[in-house]
């Protein structure tokens, strides 16, 4: 898979871009910058980019800017929006603009191949890809009255992974059931939280989180 | 309170006598000259509306005199110059009485000429009634002489019998020594000349006034300044009709309509004098209000405006010197620019003891820095001073709070260039670090090294640790999300990580200033901190936007103390109050 890599700090660059290579990937272009990027990205025609979301020039939401600009202008390109920051608010903005083809991850977690992998094969399948510690994040808040105790054990399992964006089948293959309970499962969380959004489409992963950050769930 | 305005000074014996004569002088010419003559002599007699015309020039300048006397403290020489003008301009009717007395109609010759060197010293002199500077008082001083020269020429060398276009007298002259019949007609030559020049002159100068005034100095001058146009015009008209038909006669339609020209011309500047006079004494009968006025405190810089409006300049400005720091400022204490010279703007000095209190910045042309010093005097000095000691705390206060604000802003600032260092620096080479560590153990575990693995293993989970703490810290230390995403996502960030139910409410999407920003968040953060020791159960966390203030309320947190946040809230000229179960802060945010 053709990759292009956006990150500042050199140090953490050449890391990832080691570790891309050495799982096989074509890292085809490397960036400094957001202009840098967006032109590696018209020249080099990757499959997905890896992007830090703070770059030159402000050093702040670079990432999520270039995310969507990818997104308006070549769809086709999936985007990994890499973060120091455990901030609920970028993850859903980005999939909030385009769900599909996205992803958040915090920083440390890419240096573990595995994961990396994955989230790119998810990516370039069109699914959306959420950090696991901002999904806890959300579910770990603290509420008056907890809406989530009316879920079993299972079902909080297949929430979580249901916000960080996998598939169904993704879903059952983790937690070695089937994708019929797994949809059954979905069907039962969405009912018992008052979800109005289909359980299959793209748009559930936003609602799952956006339900987990409602002033009063 | 009435406002109380004490009666002027009369301008010695002459403030007096002057106008109380000058009236009945009036009187007797209405009742006496225009029956002696058939109108050939006077332009008066010549039909009623001539002797109208007549009288409503000349009544008009004694009684603008009589009202500068009135209304306008210390201005002897405004009274004496608005008061001569209309004798000099009854001077004309007097010479031509048929049958009077020799001396009156030899006196009104000499007076005749001077008519033309008092209105235009008049028009010069206004609105303040003196000469401003060294040309005008040259011209004047010029016209006057000019005026005496033929005066005395023409009385002593003069007889008007041996003239063949004499016309309003032909008999009388007691002062005639010498008759000069030759020198006499020069005489006369060079007095239409200089009438002439100056009639064309003042009309020119006047035009060339409105054209280039300010439009406050256009508004309040045209009263004085257009008539002064044409009574110009009619002088010089008058002048050039003399010199292409030399014989005056009443009768003539040119001689009499010139005539009537001139006269409404000098009604309608007598007028104008009225005006700007009474517009003066206005003034003062307001400033002396705002004297009486001051046991009321009036708010600060009340006093500008009141000024303002007693001199009709709507740009006027009082500011006052900070003393030491060579700033001024005006009556809320804010810094203020003085006009560079030009401009059409003044700066007149208010002085008292001998220091100087206050500056007046007004349009140069519209309002005299004497007038406005006479204006002000000594009840609304007084004002003045009152509002300089008002400015003045204003002042410094407003300097404490700016460098409060800076205090705040500079921490601010070092936070967020601590969180950016500990980001690209700190945060970055643990990462590196983290990641060298798990190459090394996979490197170990493929090297069947189960110590070192277990080791490397360790290792790795204290740099995740070192990761997730330096996160922590580096948030703790400055929100990146504050800046980059604004107070909505920082709250909600906020809510995630708590340790106790936190509601939002009222959130608001508009971005602020980031010293507001980050004080809201601060408020916020350590209030529901606060709580969360305190054992409550939840925290409300509520935002308002009320026009240029943004308030926060949180229920469930407090009673404090909490001194910082007061502060924190103070230096943006906010209000915080903290009572049991409710924080609350108002921050301005305009």
């Amino acid at each position: 898979m053709r990759i292009v890599v956006a990150e500042d700090v050199m140090l953490t660059r050449e890391g990832i871009v080691r570790l891309l290579r050495d799982a096989g990937f074509d890292v085809v272009g490397q960036a400094g910058d957001l202009d840098g990027l967006m032109r590696s990205v018209g020249l080099d025609r990757p499959e997905a980019v890896v992007v830090d979301i703070r770059m030159p020039p402000t050093h702040t939401d670079e990432g999520l800017v270039a995310a969507q600009q990818i997104r308006t202008q070549h769809p086709d390109v999936g985007v990994l929006v890499l973060s120091q920051h455990i901030e609920p608010s970028y993850a859903m903005r980005l999939i909030q603009e385009h769900p599909e083809r996205v992803g958040y991850l915090l920083k440390e977690r890419v240096f573990d191949v595995a994961i990396l992998v994955d989230a790119l094969r998810r990516i370039a399948d069109g699914e959306c890809v959420i950090d696991p510690t901002i999904v806890s994040r959300l579910l770990g808040r603290q509420r008056r009255e907890d809406p989530l105790s009316a879920l079993t054990e299972r079902e909080r399992e297949v929430l979580a992974l249901v916000a960080e964006g996998l598939s169904n089948q993704a879903v059952a293959s983790r937690l070695f059931v089937t994708e019929r309970t797994v949809e059954a499962h979905t069907k039962q969380i969405f009912e018992k939280l008052g979800l109005a959004v289909d359980p299959t489409s793209n748009r559930r992963i936003l609602a799952v989180l956006a339900f987990l950050r409602s002033p009063a769930p | 309170m009435r406002p109380r305005v004490s009666p002027n000074k009369p301008a010695g014996v002459a403030g007096v006598v002057l106008p109380v004569s000058a009236v009945a002088l009036g009187i007797v010419t209405l009742l006496v000259v225009p029956r002696s003559n058939l109108g050939f002599t006077t332009h008066a007699g010549a039909s009623p509306a001539a002797a109208v015309a007549d009288l409503a020039a000349g009544l008009g300048l004694i009684g603008a005199g009589l009202a500068v006397w009135l209304l306008r403290p210390g201005s002897g020489s405004g009274l004496l110059l608005v008061s001569l003008a209309g004798l000099a301009w009854f001077a004309a009717d007097w010479v031509g009485w048929e049958g009077g007395p020799p001396i009156t109609r030899s006196l009104a010759m000499v007076v005749a000429p001077f008519f033309l060197a008092f209105v235009v010293h008049l028009v010069m002199a206004s609105p303040g009634g003196r000469l401003r500077s060294r040309r005008q008082r040259l011209a004047a001083s010029a016209l006057y002489s000019a005026a005496a020269i033929v005066s005395a020429g023409r009385a002593l060398l003069r007889d008007p019998f041996l003239d063949p276009n004499c016309w309003s007298n032909c008999r009388d002259n007691l002062f005639l020594i010498s008759a000069q019949p030759g020198i006499a007609r020069a005489l006369d030559l060079m007095w239409l000349l200089v009438s002439l020049t100056v009639g064309l002159l003042l009309a020119a100068l006047a035009i060339r006034y409105l054209i280039s005034a300010t439009p406050t100095a256009r508004l309040t001058m045209s009263p004085i300044v257009v008539p002064g146009v044409l009574l110009g015009l009619a002088i010089a008209a008058h002048a050039l009709a003399l010199l292409r038909q030399p014989l005056e006669s009443p009768q003539d339609a040119v001689f009499s309509t010139i005539f009537q020209v001139r006269a409404w011309a000098a009604a309608a500047l007598a007028v104008g004098v009225g005006l700007v006079v009474v517009r003066g004494w206005r003034a003062r009968v307001i400033l002396a209000r705002l004297a009486s006025d001051l046991g009321e405190a009036p708010a600060p810089g009340s006093l500008g405006p009141v000024l303002a409006r007693a001199t009709g300049d709507p740009g006027l400005l009082v500011v006052y010197p900070l003393p030491g720091s060579g700033r001024y400022v005006d009556g809320s204490g804010a810094t203020v620019d003085l006009p560079t010279a030009g401009g059409g703007r003044a700066a007149t000095p208010i002085v008292r003891h001998g220091t100087e209190v206050a500056l007046v910045v007004h349009d140069a042309a519209t309002v005299d820095s004497e007038q406005l010093r006479m204006q002000i005097g000594a009840a609304a000095r007084l004002a003045v001073e009152n509002e300089r000691l008002q400015a003045e705390v204003l002042a410094q206060l407003k300097d404490l709070r700016a460098s409060r604000a800076r205090v705040v802003e500079v921490g601010d600032a070092e936070r967020r260039r601590l969180e950016r260092n500990l980001h690209d620096g700190a945060q970055q080479h643990v990462l590196a670090l983290s990641y060298d560590l798990r190459l090394a153990r996979v490197g170990a575990e493929s090297a069947g090294s189960p110590e070192l693995t277990a080791l490397l293993t360790a290792a790795e989970a204290e740099a995740q640790t070192a990761i997730d703490d330096l996160r922590e810290l580096a948030h703790g230390i400055y929100p990146a999300v504050l800046t980059e995403a604004g107070i909505g996502p920082a709250f909600w960030t906020l809510a995630d990580s708590a340790p106790l139910p936190v509601e939002l409410g009222g959130l608001p999407d508009d971005r602020f200033p980031e010293a507001v920003e980050r004080t809201a968040f601060v408020v916020a953060s350590e209030a529901i901190d606060a709580a969360s020791h305190l054992g409550s159960t939840h925290v409300e966390v509520r935002m308002i936007r009320d026009d240029d203030r943004l308030v926060l309320e949180v229920r469930g947190a407090g009673p404090g103390p909490f001194v910082h946040l007061a502060d924190r809230v103070g230096a943006l000229e906010g209000q915080f109050t903290a009572e049991a179960g409710l924080i609350r802060a108002e921050i301005p945010c305009a």
